[in-house]
């Protein structure tokens, strides 16, 4: 027993070691290589190995406020962080309707057991062209805190590009959500570098 | 009972050689009711640990706070824990999976998810028969002491917590998980409580079949769940239990009453079962709950719904099906309408797919999609 949970502290003291934070600055910045947005204020980006294919912002510092931006994920492709292969998974398909990317979101955000009620699911432009825009509440299993969230996502050639903000419903949600409606209408998506011709 | 204590017992009973009791053994009778230990024992640290976790779960979001529903599965509880009762304190838990659990200090959790999989008040009284018994045999506070670790307490106590066993709880779960022996203690005693408390022991045996229908139409079987691949699933379970069963003949299952008390969460719950995202586990169920004498459109609008999210081969065709066969019944939930409107845009039937959003909108014109919805429809009249 003292033996393994001797090795779980190491696992865990590990991965701590690999978390990295960096601060975004205001202006444009590039996500990825497929997706632009224009920021008011510096935001932190935190990296770690395992944390899935969005890029995580945060202005609070996780787990108090988490932006998640995704940018050109491919048909077939995980959306969240898969090192726990006992939970189920959530796939982007390229031919998902704007409830099923809603849905798709949904699940991830909820695979802990979390609840999730959609409050609002509007057309919207999101990258410039068509998209959804919805906007959620959430209780986390973990400590019981209501959050409240607001999404954007829009699927382009055949590739998603999405933004969520989730914040605790009192306090940190108001108080940054304007900042996040102002990333989400400046986003633009840029079009796949065309191979040159020999 | 939790997946695992449910399961574990499976493991260790062999066909054939489960009388309830053993040739020449005293009945089992339950012990008196438990004093508060020293606070300064460990036993006295534990139940301190666990009135915390008990502090939290009250005040939860996921404690559900229904005035109906929960005095009436608080009097199946007490029933089954005899002079117990005044010791015991059920909480229901709104998460959507098949679990209950109960404390040495007399905390039980009762999870939405079994809730909406049990058919009957009898199935209820099986698991939570089972649960009382590990109580009663004090099966917990035995593993906790066999741990002999400070550090163990708390780990166990979160057990016992709102998050209980999802996820990252599974290592936990393993290192404190109940013996061979314990469970098949707890299923005697489960079974002979439903006895004296007037339910049909039979339905023990019912829960653990249904649980395994499930488990079988996983697409790797048992192996995903940790709670399934430490410890794997044994046919031999349902057998036991329906031996127990023959020794106890009578008692009731209450189904109608069971099943009423139920309605208000139905839609709720089954919402949150389509959100698993477990679809083939949900497919198991839906089609054995669809067969229940009441509710059986919000059945068949949540099979559809999950054959509309799964979309694979022959899914949409099964999924239209499902939310017509609703429409047909009455009374069903607006969203087999929108489902339809959807699978229709999806496939280019446009005027069937305006004609579903519309009635969806005239039965839910406050939906939270409405917005979505109409400009579908504008787009349609295109």
């Amino acid at each position: 027993m003292k033996t393994l949970l001797g090795l779980l502290l190491v696992v865990l003291l590990a991965a701590c070691t690999t978390v990295a934070t960096k601060k975004v600055d205001s202006g444009d910045n590039t996500i990825g290589d497929r997706l632009q947005v224009n920021i008011e204020g510096p935001w932190n980006q935190i990296t770690a190995p395992g944390m899935g294919p969005a890029y995580i912002w945060t202005m609070e510092g996780l787990p108090v406020d988490q932006l998640r931006i995704y940018s050109g994920i491919k048909d077939g492709e995980v959306i969240h962080d898969t090192r726990n292969s006992n939970l189920k998974s959530f796939t982007f398909r390229s031919n998902m309707q704007s409830d099923e990317l809603v849905s798709m979101f949904e699940g991830m955000l909820t695979r802990d057991g979390s609840t999730f009620q959609v409050t609002k699911v509007e057309p919207s432009v999101f990258g410039g062209g068509k998209g959804v825009r919805f906007e959620y509440a959430m209780v986390t299993k973990e400590d019981s805190l209501p959050l409240t969230g607001v999404g954007y996502a829009a699927v382009n050639n055949s590739e998603l590009f999405a933004l969520l903000y989730n914040a605790p419903r009192l306090g940190f949600f108001p108080r940054h959500q304007a900042r996040v409606e102002q990333i989400a209408r400046s986003a633009k998506i840029i079009a796949t570098p065309v191979p040159a011709k020999n | 009972m939790n997946r695992r204590g449910f399961l574990r017992a499976g493991c260790g009973c062999s066909l054939g050689t489960l009388p309830l009791f053993a040739a020449g053994q005293e009945p089992w009778q339950a012990p008196a009711r438990f004093v508060r230990p020293d606070t300064a024992s460990d036993e006295g640290g534990i139940w301190a640990a666990m009135d915390r976790e008990e502090t939290k779960l009250r005040r939860s979001p996921f404690n559900l706070r229904d005035p109906q529903l929960q005095p009436y599965v608080q009097d199946i509880a007490c029933r089954l824990g005899g002079e117990h009762c005044p010791d015991i304190r059920v909480y229901l838990v709104r998460t959507p999976y098949f679990n209950a659990s109960m404390a040495p200090n007399g905390m039980m959790q009762v999870w939405s998810g079994l809730m909406l999989r049990v058919d009957n008040e009898a199935q209820l009284a099986a698991v939570l028969g089972h649960e009382v018994g590990h109580y009663l045999e004090r099966h917990s506070i035995e593993r906790l002491r066999a741990a002999k670790s400070s550090s163990a307490i708390g780990q166990f106590a979160g057990m016992f917590g709102v998050v209980g066993l999802l996820g990252a709880m599974g290592l936990v779960a393993g290192m404190y998980a109940y013996s061979r022996d314990n469970e098949r203690d707890a299923d005697r005693i489960g079974a002979l409580l439903m006895n004296r408390a007037g339910f049909d022991a039979g339905e023990a045996a019912k829960v653990w079949g249904n649980l395994m229908l499930e488990v079988n139409a996983r697409p790797n079987g048992s192996a995903r769940n940790p709670l399934f691949a430490t410890h794997p699933a044994s046919e031999e379970r349902e057998d036991t239990l329906k031996e127990l069963a023959a020794s106890l003949k009578g008692g009731v299952t209450n189904e109608d009453a069971w099943q009423q008390k139920t309605a208000p969460h139905r839609r709720q719950w089954l919402q949150e079962e389509v959100k698993r995202g477990q679809h083939e586990e949900s497919i198991a169920f839906l089609t054995r709950a669809s067969t229940r004498t009441q509710g059986k459109a919000d059945y068949l609008w949540a099979r559809g719904e999950v054959y509309r999210l799964r979309a694979g081969s022959g899914d949409l065709d099964s999924a239209v099906k499902d939310f017509q066969a609703a429409v047909a019944l009455g009374g069903e939930p607006p969203e087999a309408h929108r489902g339809l409107g959807l699978i229709y845009r999806s496939t280019e039937r446009a005027a069937d797919a305006r004609a579903s959003f519309e009635r969806y909108l005239q039965l839910a014109p406050d939906s939270a999609d409405a917005p979505m919805i109409k400009n579908y429809i504008q787009e349609l009249s295109v």
